[in-house]
């Protein structure tokens, strides 16, 4: 990790109000903004199973948009933010490395305000495959 | 994998000095930064059943106070650097430069974290690094800032450098006051940063870095960053193109 922004504006204040309105805007807009790893528990990891429903190969980072059962027979979307793409690819990703419909297991960090968003460690396909974020010469 | 430079690329048709020509990766991202992740991922391709433990993200944010190996900051510039350390700590974008897609600014553009590549030529060498795009451009001309140049200070300022043996010599002026450099510490607008850049090895490029500023330091503060050059296929840097994923939305 670099320690650069990965995932802010879910710390914004929705906690604070605790209304699903807020946590539906968190997961489809600020969801995709550019932000500090403060707001992620960095001293967690969570693993969840999940569909993947969209794949975003986006600087300055991608994002795995996940759904994923919630145990009372129905779905929660979860969003998960990994590296670059140019550490990606060089870590062995590629942009048609996930497609929507997958099935995976991710592993992530939470973001502290218990919104359904994190920050990826690692990926486990289907297959068995992992993918790491390992860039080279470090 | 790395390029090793045989002697010859090494001296290489640049008056006999050392060609730092290349595609570099860090070998010390963090610098003085001690990391606290315990392990590193598994490499792409990792079969399930091998996993190694999960690793937690690395959260630099001054939660845990100043390191004892972190600039030595005189009283006032210590007091601005609490602000900026509870700012971050909020998830603030106010003092992260990354968040706001811009440099980090010399010397901590030199983390280069996502890798740099340098092109060197007799009279300049320009180093580009993928992380927010970022440049900067070392005069090996004899030029010097001119009253100009010092007036209009940028995040990378302007470099100057000149050869003592197969050392690079390196110093930088007109850095911007608000760019932050080690552990996001402030600094004055009489801040400077003096490069020693070499080969330690063949192949591994040490850069080490001394800061400079009457105001903000009690004492010089001194780095160093070393880089391992690239191979095929990782000598090829991406775009990285920050902004397209500010402010967009779903």
């Amino acid at each position: 990790m670099d320690g650069r922004g990965q995932g802010a504006g879910v710390s914004y204040a929705s906690m604070k109000t605790g209304l699903l309105i807020i946590s539906v805007l968190l997961t489809t807009s600020s969801v995709l903004a550019h932000h500090s790893n403060a707001a992620f528990d960095g001293d967690k990891v969570v693993v969840l199973k999940g569909t993947v429903t969209e794949w975003k190969w986006t600087n300055p980072h991608v994002w795995i948009l996940l759904s994923v059962d919630d145990g009372k027979g129905g779905k929660v979307d979860w969003a998960i933010e990994g590296r670059t793409p140019g550490q990606l690819l060089r870590a062995g990703w590629s942009r048609s490395i996930l497609k929507a419909g997958d099935v995976i297991t991710v592993d992530f960090s939470p973001a502290k305000d218990g919104t359904r968003t994190g920050l990826l460690t690692r990926v486990r396909l289907a297959d068995g495959t992992v993918l790491g974020q390992a860039p080279p010469a470090q | 994998m790395c390029v090793l430079p045989t002697s010859t690329a090494l001296l290489r048709a640049q008056g006999n000095h050392p060609d730092f020509t290349g595609v570099y990766y860090p070998i010390n991202p963090f610098g003085n930064v001690v990391r606290r992740a315990p392990a590193p991922p598994p490499a792409a391709g990792t079969r399930d059943g091998e996993l190694p433990p999960p690793r937690p993200v690395l959260v630099l944010d001054g939660r845990e106070g100043r390191p004892d190996n972190a600039p030595k900051l005189t009283p006032d510039y210590l007091a601005k650097w609490e602000v900026i350390r509870k700012s971050r700590m909020a998830g603030s974008p106010e003092y992260d430069p990354n968040v706001r897609c811009v440099s980090g600014g010399m010397p901590n553009m030199m983390s280069m974290t996502y890798g740099m590549e340098i092109q060197q030529t007799k009279d300049r060498i320009t180093i580009y690094g993928e992380l927010n795009d970022v440049y900067r451009r070392i005069y090996l001309d004899g030029r010097k800032a001119s009253p100009k140049v010092l007036d209009d200070p940028t995040f990378a300022g302007y470099s100057t450098g000149h050869w003592e043996g197969n050392t690079l010599v390196v110093d930088t002026v007109a850095i911007r006051e608000d760019a932050l450099f080690d552990t996001f510490s402030p600094h004055s607008d009489q801040f400077t940063v003096r490069e020693r850049i070499r080969f330690a090895s063949p192949g591994v490029l040490e850069d080490q870095i001394t800061s400079m500023d009457p105001k903000a330091l009690v004492e010089p503060f001194h780095s160093v960053r070393t880089y391992r050059k690239a191979a095929p296929p990782n000598d090829e840097l991406r775009e990285f193109s920050c902004a397209e994923g500010l402010g967009s939305t779903k």
